[in-house]
């Protein structure tokens, strides 16, 4: 078993960046997350750790090996793709057994290591089938004992939970989970799904245009965002990120003031501001609450209902739209005036170039 | 690179036994050679002949009146009969017909010529059937006649492709969301109105693959021409690939046959090529 | 959509019409066959005495054994190579290069509007050179060559379908490039591959230009390219003509009606997409 690192990664396809210079390292037995919007270039470093594409500066370390020039077949990684890629033809038995195959495994060692994946993964009776008569969960199963089956060194998977209905990935989240804490195994995970992230990740890394944003645990991540991509990233509700400005700075606190607001906000301390400055005041809607005099004042636009909390939208001055999470099952009516306080001590401040302070 | 590998015996392959000989056309046609003795260089020689020669022109303009036959007659019928029977086509019957209709695909064209050959013959299908409904002075031995010979050898391509023709179109009619139809029976269509505005453009991939099919093989045409008529009378029924053929093995005049070969390349090629830009146009 | 019987009738009788103009030829020529040898039967009749001995004297004429045998070398020759061949380039050319490389497809496209009379006389030079005029091999290794363009357009538009990441899954399980296409990509490509198969099996089978002009022993020929020796030696005497022809038809026909779903599919998608 082995851990992970990465050094200076880059890849150009052509004239173009998608990965511009990616540090990481991965301790043996993590759950790591790649997470990210659309075209951040996650599946792209997933894909670069498989061998599947060329790194173009840089260097992956497996264990204590260089691997950039080593093929797939021979880096100890397996790899579970978003769209399964069984192959239609063999039975489940034979998809899951093709890799010992080719490496001319005896039959019997064969049997047993399939029929031990299948044990564990609870798909015996389906050792027979084609992966046509397999539904989308029996894919993924079959895709992943094609994995397990090889014993390799990391597990790479690529948007697994993507094709599957909710109820499903639910299930299979826990599944994946328990497979992490069975096998004990590097699991290098790739989703756009910020709730899969923070549900099954030892430490997750936030990607956005090919660098990377910030690496920690989930909570690292839900209580410190290191910027702005990362507050509105992670969490949901997203994170109100507000325009404010510095109105005073001491070693007691911190005061902002903006046109939105009705009152200034004052906050705990924070280095490296100056009076005049703008910054971006961040809070959390379940950070907001029910305050007559709050600094948070307009109208009530929207209004979902979820029966333990109410998620409100309300239209601040200057056409501004922040969303509070509020317990239990208030009394709330569209266009009615509302008056919102913050948990001061919850609040993330930004900097003008997107740092958090 | 393993691509290369894999590419390579096909490639090979290609290269020496089409793209090679392709380049030797090329290379013959500006010589004056009789594949024996010595060849001279000849220049474009060869080129203006086949462009101004008026025997060549008329070979060449007979290949074209072919595609008169091969393609209108498969393609407007095929059409019609396609457009009625849509729908019609289910069944152990549909089975029937499509086997029976492929049949003429199957077999070798000189087959279809030979059959032909004893259906235009004197005492032959055709003039029997006009005996049968009074036009007697209509019968004739069709293929050895001046004028009637060329659309003979047309009808036979025409027989040939007509079931393909058929077929291709009936599938893709199938294609064609019925709805469509529907909707226009609403809006108070006539069936030419269906024709004409759902039919016609639904089928406009279909039509171009009759098309571009039916028009290569008239312009390439050897094999029936040669076994029903060899090019005559005269030179009425002669096409450039008979020429071609007779020209460099039979006549000697090899760099004359290159020529007209590469010629009847060019031609088909300028032939099928606003075909394919039509068909292409509404991906 | 309401059919009216009329409307049924119409079609029906439309279908009837075509069917009967597609078989009258071969009925014609059944019966001409079975008139007596020499004479010159009047047009589509049933003849007093069936002769039906002339197909016998037609298959010992015409040497139709040694037809067939010699037609089912030079298929055994060709089809297998160039389905091979055909599916090793076309899974190159799908999945082993980048548009980059589409040049390469591209000049194998340009062969599929070739016309074979472009090409014949120079490849009589180039046989005769390699001393192969009058063999079989004259004709199985221009055809294996001549039939790529189409061979390798049809393999790659399969392989282009199959999704990348079943290669992938593969190598990351350890499969060479070779072995990837012979236990994976191979046995999906089937139905293409068996397409394929019928479809060069009916062009060689009935091929004609090639075996006239290359070929000087018509039974070293096609049976389609003996046909027309055939025809110069008992052109007169058509009774035995159309049994002989009739039976050179008869195999391919056989085959067709045995495998007809396959044959059609085949012919049907060699067309749309050729």
């Amino acid at each position: 078993m082995a851990g992970l690192t990465l050094r200076s990664v880059r890849k150009t396809y052509g004239e173009v960046p998608v990965i511009k210079g990616v540090d990481l390292d991965i301790a043996h037995g993590e759950f790591v997350v790649f997470v990210g919007p659309s075209g951040c270039g996650k599946s792209t470093l997933l894909r670069m750790i498989a061998g599947l594409e060329d790194i173009t500066d840089g260097q992956i370390s497996i264990g204590d090996r260089v691997v950039n020039d080593v093929e797939p077949r021979d880096r100890g990684v397996a790899m579970v793709f978003q769209s399964y890629a069984l192959y239609p033809h063999m039975s489940v038995y034979d998809n899951v057994g093709f890799g010992l195959k080719l490496a001319g495994t005896p039959r019997d060692v064969r049997d047993r290591k399939i029929r031990e994946a299948a044990k564990v993964l609870q798909m015996e009776h389906l050792l027979d089938r084609r992966p046509a008569q397999l539904s989308g969960g029996q894919r993924q199963r079959v895709a992943i004992g094609r994995a397990i089956v090889r014993q390799p060194d990391v597990f790479l998977f690529d948007e697994p939970l993507s094709n599957l209905d909710a109820a499903l990935r639910g299930d299979m989240r826990m599944e994946l989970a328990r497979l992490h804490h069975d096998l004990d195994a590097t699991m290098i995970y790739v989703t756009h799904d910020q709730v899969e992230a923070m549900t099954l990740a030892d430490k997750i890394v936030v990607l956005d245009a090919g660098v990377i944003q910030q690496v920690g645990s989930p909570l690292d991540l839900y209580n410190a965002p290191a910027n702005l991509f990362v507050a509105g990233f992670i969490g949901a509700p997203k994170m109100n990120l507000l325009p404010a400005k510095v109105e005073a700075a001491s070693e007691s606190g911190l005061t902002l003031s903006s046109d939105i607001l009705a009152a200034p906000v004052v906050l705990p301390a924070r280095g490296d501001v100056a009076l005049g400055d703008g910054v971006t005041l961040g809070i959390r809607p379940h950070d907001l609450q029910l305050e007559s005099n709050g600094p948070f004042r307009g109208q009530v636009q929207l209004i979902e209902r979820l029966g333990n909390e109410t998620i409100i939208r309300i239209a601040l001055s200057d056409g501004i739209v922040i969303t509070a999470a509020l317990p239990g099952q208030g009394a709330f009516a569209i266009g009615s005036t509302i008056a919102l306080g913050l948990r001061a001590e919850a609040a993330h401040v930004f900097d003008a170039s997107g740092m958090r302070l | 690179m393993t691509a290369w590998l894999f590419i390579a015996p096909a490639a090979i392959a290609y290269a020496a036994f089409v793209l090679v000989p392709l380049a030797m056309s090329f290379y013959y046609s500006f010589l004056r050679w009789d594949g024996i003795g010595e060849a001279r260089f000849h220049g474009l020689t060869n080129y203006i002949t086949v462009l101004t020669d008026p025997k060549l022109l008329q070979i060449i303009g007979n290949a074209f009146q072919l595609v008169a036959y091969f393609t209108l007659i498969p393609v407007v019928l095929g059409l019609a009969v396609a457009s009625v029977i849509r729908g019609h086509m289910a069944g152990p019957f549909g089975t029937a017909t499509r086997t029976i209709l492929f049949l003429p695909q199957v077999i070798p064209l000189v087959a279809a010529g030979i059959a032909w050959s004893w259906m235009f013959a004197s005492t032959g299908v055709v003039n029997q059937g006009l005996r049968a409904i009074g036009m007697s002075d209509w019968a004739r031995g069709w293929l050895g006649d001046f004028v009637w010979a060329l659309p003979a050898v047309g009808i036979i391509g025409a027989w040939v492709l007509l079931g393909l023709c058929t077929m291709l179109l009936v599938t893709g009619i199938t294609k064609i969301d019925p709805s469509l139809y529907e909707a226009a029976r609403l809006d108070g269509a006539r069936p030419w109105h269906e024709f004409r505005y759902i039919t016609l453009p639904g089928l406009r991939q279909e039509i171009a693959v009759c098309v571009t099919l039916t028009v290569i093989s008239a312009l390439a045409s050897f094999d029936i021409v040669y076994i029903s008529t060899l090019g005559g009378p005269g030179i009425t029924t002669t096409v450039p690939g008979l020429e071609i053929y007779r020209l460099a093995f039979a006549h000697r005049q090899v760099g004359l046959a290159s020529a007209l070969a590469i010629v009847l390349m060019v031609l088909v090629l300028i032939s099928i090529a606003p075909i394919q830009w039509f068909a292409r146009e509404k991906k | 959509m309401k059919t009216t019987l009329s409307n049924t009738l119409v079609a029906r009788g439309l279908i009837i019409l075509l069917m009967i103009v597609t078989l009258l030829p071969f009925i014609a020529m059944f019966s001409a066959a079975l008139a007596p040898q020499g004479t010159y039967p009047n047009g589509l009749q049933w003849p007093a005495d069936p002769q039906w001995g002339n197909f016998g004297r037609a298959f010992e004429v015409s040497k139709m054994d040694q037809l067939l045998l010699s037609s089912t070398l030079i298929v055994l020759g060709v089809v297998p190579v160039s389905v091979l061949i055909a599916t090793m380039a076309g899974y190159g050319l799908a999945k082993l290069t980048t548009n980059k490389y589409k040049w390469l497809y591209l000049i194998f496209v340009f062969g599929l509007t070739l016309p074979f009379e472009a090409v014949i006389t120079p490849l009589y030079y180039e046989v005769r050179a390699l001393g192969l005029l009058n063999t079989r091999f004259a004709i199985i290794l221009p055809l294996i060559g001549l039939y790529m363009p189409f061979g390798v357009y049809w393999m790659r538009a399969h392989f282009l379908n199959v999704p990348h990441d079943l290669s992938e899954a593969a190598q990351l399980d350890g499969a060479t490039r070779w072995k990837e296409f012979w236990l994976v990509q191979v046995p999906l490509a089937r139905p293409a591959i068996m397409s394929l198969t019928i479809l060069l099996f009916l062009w060689t089978w009935n091929q004609f230009l090639l075996p006239v002009v290359l070929v000087q022993d018509p039974m070293q020929r096609t049976m389609a390219g003996a046909l027309g020796a055939f025809q110069g030696q008992w052109g007169t005497d058509i009774p035995l003509l159309c049994a002989g022809a009739l039976l050179i038809l008869a195999p391919t026909i056989a085959l067709f009606l045995l495998f007809q779903r396959q044959f059609v599919a085949a012919l049907m998608q060699g067309a749309v997409k050729g």
